[in-house]
């Protein structure tokens, strides 16, 4: 007979966490089949044109990034002592948890109508003309985010290159052409496919970013294109059409991915040491201290300039209305509860599915299906989701009371995959390492939590909430499907206020939302992670 | 001759300064603790590391590294009359073992037929003769240091620096690549720099062991000399082994 242990209890909870959204989304899918005009929708001219948009716009933001990453993480791994390099890597490294509604302002701010590069362009003596709007400005906001980490997790491929390596090359006489044909390029390959894969995802469900740049016929993709569904049309049925869609592209570029190898390590490593053996013939000739000076300064610019028109666009006079403005405390509020919760919620959903694990290391299928679960919101996407219990849970509860609870199930979910993938080498290894030590010492239950796993996993810990955390305080997707005038959270108030043209009351609202993010991420790393070496 | 005056450099906060002359067409040992400075040594010597030059008493220009009477610590690595072979990553895992081997020769791989005939001819003195076609991956780990060791053949340097190019091996190989780099050495007429941490390697090699100590030449001599030693730090690092 099964004998009943605390970590069944554990791990059930969080198979319940996860799978029960699921299937309760996946039921009330089901509901409208019957309803759902099949033939209408697969000769809709329209529904076809957003799939053509959204695999058009995964594509050539994953190219462009990809390539200009290449280039940046090559000239970053040149110049090791670059002045800017510091300030440089810690920008890339905080990209990732800028909100999405921040990231557009900044766009707009720079390239928009009345825009920094609009009057420049008008200074010079030309007709400036508004191109921001549509796949250019969607591009850059994709680059905005996916160049950082791209640039990074190359970065440290080339970082592991052996410095014997180098030296070899050095001793061999070979040039910088050489270098990239027989070290760089084979190091980068590796990953190339799987970085691809994992960036073209990202940017096939994005949808802050296209909602609020794109949105027109000309320039939407599956995911928004269910938001106005639901929001817009009230057809439900089509919705559910559309979502069932993009499951089926989802699991597909997962599967895809998944067949391209292990999934990469994104966070861990810092980069960027600079090592004395890392030496490398082709340092010297002007021409490529030209080229590499010149890629860094565009990547800078790509990267710094928008979160710096931000700032720049904060200081205004509004300040004073913005902060006497009740609303803003309480979406301000409702943000920080919002980001703090997702992050515990989604620690107790991956600490379940980590401990089921390692119990059932042995039985590989059992193992294989956990670890498919922490990656379930990848193929079914977080609005998808949304919708789901949006129109499963409608007929019993006012929605709209408990939109939050939802935005913060939501949230976790979405954040499982980025703590699976920050806990599991440490989660697992302490299973292999100690596993059999603590039970010849009978050290189990609070003991072992306190002693063996929490010293060892507080680093990663506090990293993967510091990132989930800051990830859902800037999460602008299920709040903006189920978010009502009375419950805010800050992006979605950001949100409205670049839409009625409150310039001033924007931007103030803007920098309050990054500073909120980047403290919660800095904080809790710091506080959970402890302090470092 | 092989001539260090007055080269030092400096590690993180550690400093490491050289004077040396060593005959040529010899085997040379290179021994002393870990972090006693024994490849740091290497890797001025063939300008990995950038070396700085001390004046000598005031005269100007009398420091540097001298080969046969030549200074060389200006030039760049590939320049220098030596080449290197180290513990392990000697070889390019997406080159074949002839590509591994053509590089010696040029770097773009574009090699004319007499000079083919000198990889065929470097594989087979190395023992892996009809072996060129396959991946590093593909060999045990005593073929690929004889990949290296025959990429250093094809290079023509008059002088090769083993950094613990062994260490790896079980005792049985190790034996073995001592005897082919032996061999190899009579027969090109090489000199060589070797660095060790086992006595059992200097004594089937060396004619002559450099002992140092804190980043410093602590002793230099003959490598029967060497095991007699009463000093207290050779004698601290030999321990009981010999």
């Amino acid at each position: 007979m099964l004998k009943l242990r605390s970590w069944h209890a554990v791990s059930g909870l969080s198979f319940a966490l996860v799978l029960l959204p699921m299937l309760v989304a996946l039921g009330a899918f089901s509901a409208y089949f019957e309803q759902a005009q099949w033939l209408q929708y697969i000769t809709d001219t329209y529904i076809w044109r957003v799939v053509w948009f959204s695999w058009w716009q995964a594509s050539l933001s994953s190219v462009i990034s990809i390539a200009l990453a290449v280039l940046v993480a090559r000239a970053l791994a040149r110049r090791q002592s670059f002045f800017g390099r510091w300030l440089m890597l810690r920008c890339f490294s905080v990209a990732l948890v800028v909100p999405s509604i921040i990231a557009v302002y900044g766009i707009i701010l720079l390239h928009g109508r009345q825009g920094y590069v609009s009057q420049l362009w008008h200074w010079l003596g030309g007709q400036p003309h508004s191109y921001i709007y549509g796949l250019i400005g969607i591009l850059l906001a994709h680059v905005f985010f996916n160049l950082p980490l791209a640039t990074r997790i190359l970065l440290q491929r080339l970082e592991a290159i052996q410095p014997e390596t180098w030296r070899l090359s050095s001793q061999l006489g070979m040039t910088s052409k050489d270098l990239w044909w027989h070290i760089e390029w084979p190091y980068l390959k590796g990953v190339l496919p799987q970085l691809a894969a994992m960036i073209f995802a990202l940017c096939f469900t994005s949808f802050a970013i296209v909602m609020t740049l794109g949105g027109g016929p000309k320039a939407t993709t599956i995911e928004v294109a269910i938001f106005q569904a639901i929001r817009f049309d009230f057809d439900i049925a089509k919705a559910v059409y559309l979502s069932l869609l993009q499951i089926a592209f989802c699991g597909f570029i997962l599967w895809c991915g998944l067949r391209l190898g292990r999934p990469i390590d994104i966070f861990l490593s810092q980069g960027g040491a600079a090592n004395h053996a890392y030496m490398r013939p082709d340092l010297k000739p002007l021409r490529g201290k030209i080229n590499d000076t010149l890629i860094l300064l565009l990547a800078t610019l790509l990267v710094l300039l928008p979160l710096l028109a931000v700032v720049i666009a904060g200081i205004n006079e509004a300040w004073f209305k913005v902060l006497l403005d009740e609303r803003l405390w309480r979406a301000a509020g409702n943000s920080l509860w919002v980001a703090l919760s997702s992050a515990l919620l989604s620690l107790v959903m991956a600490w379940g599915l980590l401990l089921a694990q390692r119990h059932w290391q042995q039985q590989r299928t059992a193992a294989m299906a956990v670890e498919w679960m922490g990656s379930i919101i990848l193929v079914v996407p977080p609005l998808v989701l949304a919708t789901g219990l949006f129109i499963g849970l409608s007929p019993h509860v006012n929605v709209f009371t408990i939109n939050l609870y939802i935005v913060v199930l939501v949230n976790a979910l979405m954040g499982l995959p980025y703590m699976l993938r920050v806990l599991s080498v440490a989660y697992l290894k302490i299973g292999r390492d100690y596993d059999r030590l603590c039970s010849s010492l009978a050290l189990h239950g609070w003991p072992r939590l306190r002693l063996v796993e929490w010293p060892i996993l507080r680093r990663p810990i506090g990293l993967a909430m510091a990132l989930v955390a800051a990830m859902s305080a800037g999460d602008l997707g299920v709040v903006a499907l189920f978010g009502s005038p009375d419950i805010q959270t800050l992006p979605l108030l950001m949100y409205q206020r670049l839409g009625s043209y409150q310039a001033d009351a924007a931007g103030v609202t803007a920098v309050l939302l990054l500073a909120m993010s980047l403290s919660i991420f800095l904080l809790l790393e710091r506080v959970i992670g402890g302090p470092r070496d | 001759m092989i001539e260090l005056k007055q080269v030092s450099c400096k590690l993180g906060t550690q400093h490491f300064s050289y004077d040396l002359q060593l005959p040529l067409g010899q085997i040379i040992a290179i021994m002393g603790a870990s972090g006693a400075g024994k490849s740091t040594l290497l890797n001025l010597l063939a300008g990995f590391i950038e070396a700085q030059i001390e004046d000598v008493e005031g005269v100007e220009g009398a420091g540097g590294i001298f080969f046969e009477g030549q200074r060389v610590d200006s030039l760049e690595p590939s320049c220098r009359p030596m080449t290197s072979l180290f513990q392990e990553h000697n070889l390019f895992a997406h080159l074949t073992v002839f590509d591994n081997l053509a590089l010696g020769i040029r770097s773009n791989l574009k090699l004319n037929e007499h000079e083919q005939a000198q990889v065929e001819q470097a594989l087979e003195q190395v023992g892996l003769a009809n072996m060129g076609a396959r991946l590093p991956k593909q060999l045990s780990g005593g073929q690929r240091q004889r990949v290296a060791l025959g990429r250093a053949l094809v290079r023509r340097k008059p002088l090769l620096l083993l950094d613990e190019p062994f260490s790896a091996l079980d005792p049985a190989l190790r034996q073995e690549m001592s005897a082919l780099v032996k061999d190899l050495c009579q027969q090109h007429q090489l000199s060589v720099l070797l660095v060790t941490h086992e006595p059992r390697d200097a004594l089937a090699l060396a004619q002559k062991v450099v002992f140092i100590a804190q980043g410093r030449v602590h002793w230099q001599g003959d490598t029967s000399d060497f095991l007699q030693q009463t000093d207290d730090l050779i004698k601290a690092y030999l321990g009981q082994s010999c």
